[in-house]
């Protein structure tokens, strides 16, 4: 074997024998896991049945499709707490990430670390816990879930638009400041067109993203379509239960299409 | 008329960008400042309206030391020096004439600023200097639609509007095809000779400078290294910017 050979080989060994390495590893994880949890990896064998039980049961039927307008109704209200959550939260993530953004926000790096810490902490606690939270200090009702996702929107967005303005051409601002523009001025008049497209873009995925979490929210608040989907789930009403999935696997979708749309008209 | 004397600024504790520089911008003149990439020559132009702030000297404009104003003072003063960008620095999904309002901002109240609030004079203002560089049809066009030398007089427009003394012009042609840089340097030329402006303009081509310069700064290493009329610029001194 020529020296080339000998390197070629040694080369592909390596690489062999850490994609064997790798795929060892995530089955002994697997199998040390299954183990301490003792669970049986022969009832994965099982799996087809349940999902025929499920395709059996949560099918919508005739006396499900009678619920649909209270279904319907209770999907509104849920989309509506979806919108006023996201944009009550985009506007108050706006002017705390201006505040937050390194290249146009306030100098006191104190300020810009609080900002941060603070979103991070909103973002961090998962939505349930949040929910369970609000539950208890503001009782069963819309507000409680619409204070969830504001929560979430907010640690969410304060960060995604810090991110979004701090590629921001700092040049231009030093055009405006040159100009002898005031703060504001150059915040409306330069940051806000710049940045107004990435904005909508995340306002209409937090959109998106609220209806989804609203089944949850809305579970544990004992509101709109999540509590819905509980009372019927819990009554055994699954044909019930699943056309409430089914049309909220619509709304979103239907948000998602409408959102690439605006998406592309505004850009 | 800017004079500067005995200007400095220190990066660091013993590396100057700009070491006593003393230079006289005279009005009507087009004085280009050229030498080699990172000689001090944007630290020098920035300097001019504080833009970035220098260690020791003074500018004096208009009778008062830029370096010695306070916050209002040193906005007044750039409400009166305008500036042209390498990269334009315009907000490009607005439009041409909104682009070139910008420069009213200084002038106005921050809320009759931020709800762009313009008078009617001030919007015939606008289009007549997007006419006057040559952009009349394209008033309307959002900025990003723009070629770089339509961009670029968008950026002379605008400064134009604060109606300023002085015109600091960085690198205003790097980013640009050279007729579209000889479309430039012509209406920065006629600005200073028509309406006695104050004309900086940094530059990295001699050829350029000789053309459109009446006055030549040479800067190397933080210190002036020529500083006359553009007759004067020959070889031995282009090498003496450059060495």
């Amino acid at each position: 074997m020529d020296q080339q050979t000998t390197k070629q080989w040694a080369f592909f060994r390596r690489k062999h024998t850490r994609l064997f390495l790798v795929l060892l590893s995530a089955l002994m994880l697997y199998m040390g896991t299954a183990s301490l949890m003792n669970f049986q990896t022969r009832s994965l064998l099982g799996i087809g049945s349940g999902f025929a039980w499920m395709a059996t049961n949560f099918v919508p039927n005739q006396a499900s499709l009678s619920l649909l307008p209270a279904i319907l109704y209770q999907l509104w209200r849920t989309f509506l707490i979806g919108i006023s959550a996201a944009t009550c939260a985009g506007v108050v993530a706006f002017l705390l990430a201006l505040m937050g953004a390194r290249n146009i926000g306030c100098r006191v790096t104190l300020v810009r670390v609080v900002i941060r810490g603070f979103a991070s902490v909103l973002r961090n606690v998962p939505i349930v816990a949040w929910a369970m939270i609000l539950l208890f200090s503001f009782k069963q009702n819309d507000l409680t879930g619409f204070l969830a996702l504001f929560v979430m929107n907010l640690g969410f967005l304060i960060r995604a638009f810090i991110e979004t303005i701090e590629d921001f051409d700092g040049d231009k601002v030093l055009a405006l400041k040159a100009t002898g523009a005031t703060y504001g001025q150059i915040v409306v008049q330069a940051v806000l067109p710049e940045v107004s497209v990435p904005i909508v873009e995340w306002l209409l995925y937090m959109i998106e993203n609220n209806i989804r979490d609203a089944t949850l929210v809305g579970l544990l608040t004992g509101t709109g379509i999540g509590f819905l989907f509980d009372l019927y789930y819990k009554g055994l009403q699954y044909g019930a239960a699943g056309l409430v999935v089914l049309v909220i696997a619509i709304l979103v979708i239907g948000i998602e299409l409408s959102a690439s749309k605006i998406g592309r008209v505004i850009a | 008329m800017i004079q500067v004397t005995n200007l400095t600024k220190y990066y660091s504790a013993d590396k100057a960008s700009l070491a006593d520089v003393s230079v006289t911008f005279q009005p009507g003149e087009v004085t280009a400042i050229i030498g080699p990439s990172g000689a001090g020559k944007t630290t020098l132009l920035r300097s001019l309206n504080q833009l970035i702030r220098d260690d020791l000297g003074t500018i004096l404009f208009n009778d008062q030391d830029v370096r010695q104003l306070n916050r209002r003072g040193l906005k007044q003063v750039r409400r009166k020096i305008g500036m042209v960008f390498q990269n334009y620095n315009l907000i490009e999904p607005l439009t041409a004439i909104e682009n070139v309002l910008h420069g009213r901002l200084g002038e106005k109240g921050t809320l009759a600023g931020m709800l762009s609030l313009y008078s009617q004079d001030e919007k015939d203002q606008a289009l007549g200097l997007l006419s006057e560089v040559g952009l009349g049809d394209f008033c309307y066009q959002r900025c990003h639609d723009l070629s770089g030398g339509q961009k670029q007089r968008v950026g002379i427009a605008r400064a134009l509007m604060q109606a300023p003394d002085v015109l600091l012009c960085d690198e205003p042609i790097a980013s640009l095809d050279p007729k579209s840089a000889m479309v430039v340097m012509d209406i920065l030329s006629r600005l200073a000779r028509t309406k006695k402006m104050t004309v900086i303009v940094n530059l990295h081509q001699v050829d350029v400078a000789r053309t459109y310069a009446d006055h030549i700064v040479g800067i190397n290493q933080g210190r002036v290294a020529f500083d006359a009329p553009v007759s004067a610029l020959d070889d031995w001194a282009v090498t003496q910017i450059y060495r």
